[in-house]
């Protein structure tokens, strides 16, 4: 009996979007996590009867044939690149992008990945890092004296040095865009990958056309809503019971098949 | 005495092929814009003999077959997703998606960009505008997409998205991934109107279909226990006959 793997394939689907959901849930205080959503697409249909065709010598035609569809799979879980809030946190080297754009981060394996996670910090040579320690790119050098280092809506990083009243630039801070940034690869940690769907990056200075603009002492929280996540995963658990019980019911009748002649 | 096993037979057929429809959408119950489908039964009525001098007639016998699955066109709930990129369709027109088979219709609209900064599905089949596929240009930001269809972004617009209906719209066929195919060519459709950022979901009504695959298990159970007695009359006659023969 196909409803069997048809409503397998519902189930497994189902199980799909709840792990996508439990990830979103799991990161709701990531900084700059980018929620994901799943998206399903019908299997291939099996025609047993195609609408229009010919039923008399009088031209009469079938109005709907019969079409038995085999069930759903997964198409996508694709991200949603809309900005999060912004918090405030207070410190020095935290920043938002407000708008489009992603920082870029030297890997230790000489890639470059992009993120929109903006908690960086010093390294012992005063070196502009992330969290995990990979170099800001382009480089930003904090000299150790340096005092109230600035960073400017534009990117520009200014300090006030010892014996100085003018601040002094440090480095211009960069953002990178890509045309389709949903195709960019996730590789933890906060970070994407450039692939051949997003496009190449483009690289710009912040406030400039199409990219966003700095503040120093943000963060950019997570876009995921808790309500919207509960509520999807209220759905998907309802879904995933309700295919199981088309499986429960199949099973029924192919028993009741079975049990027809007993003897 | 065969005709009440033939029949019921023919009903079960019919049932377990309406048990896979319902599997389909309640598969699909997150699909977006996915379309149920219901299935339609017919009565097959036997031919008779048609010369009247017989001594006793021909029975009129009557079976169950499958006449069709009409799609159900009605529209799904529409989910504001927040991605500017999404559309849904407020109307019964459809989106034109361009394919490797040729032009296929859809109601989902979870839209994305691609490499080339074109707009495709989420299989990557370019959208269709009203002068062929729309592209962006990769330092345009703010898209949206605006009632009557049109691509908007911070260079302007961009091209308008070609919606399509269809006479009879219920000879669509499934080709899978959301798509629709037709055989007739559609008409542009100027009356829908489009809301960006939302995606239409799955029509299927779970409930509905809940109740629907209950009756369908009762009614296949009831029909096999009707055969089984059939089995079992057949079975007494025989050994009651072989008896008396003795």
């Amino acid at each position: 009996m196909r409803a069997l793997y048809t409503a397998s394939t519902g189930m497994m689907a189902q199980e799909l979007n709840v792990q996508v959901i439990s990830n979103n849930i799991a990161n709701m205080r990531t900084t700059g996590y980018k929620r994901q959503q799943a998206h399903f697409q019908d299997l291939l249909y099996q025609n047993m009867r195609r609408a229009g065709s010919i039923t008399s010598d009088q031209n009469t035609q079938v109005p709907a044939g019969i079409e038995i569809g085999s069930g759903v799979k997964t198409a996508s879980t694709a991200r949603v690149m809309t900005g999060g809030n912004v918090s405030a946190t207070e410190k020095t080297y935290d920043i938002a992008v407000q708008g489009e754009g992603f920082f870029r981060i030297q890997l230790p394996d000489g890639r470059t990945s992009y993120s929109r996670d903006g908690s960086f910090d010093l390294d012992s040579q005063g070196q502009l890092v992330t969290r995990d320690g990979y170099l800001v790119d382009p480089g930003i050098t904090v000299p150790q004296d340096a005092r109230s280092v600035q960073i400017a809506p534009n990117g520009t990083v200014q300090a006030l040095l010892p014996g100085q009243t003018q601040p002094q630039v440090l480095g211009q801070l960069q953002l990178a865009r890509f045309i389709n940034p949903t195709g960019l690869e996730s590789m933890g940690d906060n970070m994407f990958l450039e692939t051949a769907s997003s496009g190449p990056a483009i690289d710009g200075t912040p406030g400039d056309q199409g990219f966003g603009k700095l503040q120093q002492g943000y963060l950019e929280e997570a876009n995921v809503n808790a309500v919207t996540e509960i509520s999807s995963l209220i759905s998907a658990q309802r879904a995933y019971e309700m295919n199981a019980r088309i499986v429960t019911a199949a099973d029924q009748m192919l028993s009741s098949t079975t049990q027809m002649f007993r003897g | 005495m065969e005709n009440a096993l033939l029949i019921g037979l023919s009903r079960q057929t019919a049932l377990a092929r309406e048990m896979d429809v319902i599997a389909n959408n309640m598969a699909n119950v997150t699909t977006n814009g996915f379309k149920a489908r219901e299935a339609r039964f017919s009565e097959y009525l036997m031919p008779v003999a048609r010369a009247d001098s017989f001594q006793r007639p021909d029975q009129r016998l009557s079976y169950v077959i499958d006449s069709g699955t009409p799609l159900d066109l009605s529209t799904g709930a529409i989910e504001m997703t927040g991605n500017p990129l999404n559309a849904a369709i407020k109307g019964d027109g459809f989106f034109a998606v361009q394919t490797p088979q040729g032009e296929r219709y859809t109601r989902n609209g979870a839209f994305e960009l691609n490499a080339q900064g074109q707009l495709v599905t989420s299989d990557g089949h370019a959208v269709l505008g009203q002068s062929g596929p729309i592209t962006l240009g990769p330092e345009e930001t703010n898209v949206s997409i605006s009632p009557n269809g049109t691509v908007l972004t911070s260079q302007g617009e961009r091209g308008r998205i070609r919606m399509v209906r269809f006479a009879d719209p219920r000879a669509l066929n499934n080709v899978g991934a959301n798509l629709f195919a037709s055989q007739q060519p559609g008409e542009v459709d100027t009356v829908s109107r489009v809301q960006g950022g939302a995606i239409e979901r799955s029509n299927v009504q779970a409930i509905v279909e809940m109740s629907r695959m209950i009756d369908v298990n009762r009614n296949y159970t009831s029909v096999a226990g009707m055969i089984s007695r059939m089995d079992e009359l057949r079975r007494t006659a025989i050994s009651r006959l072989a008896d008396a023969n003795a």
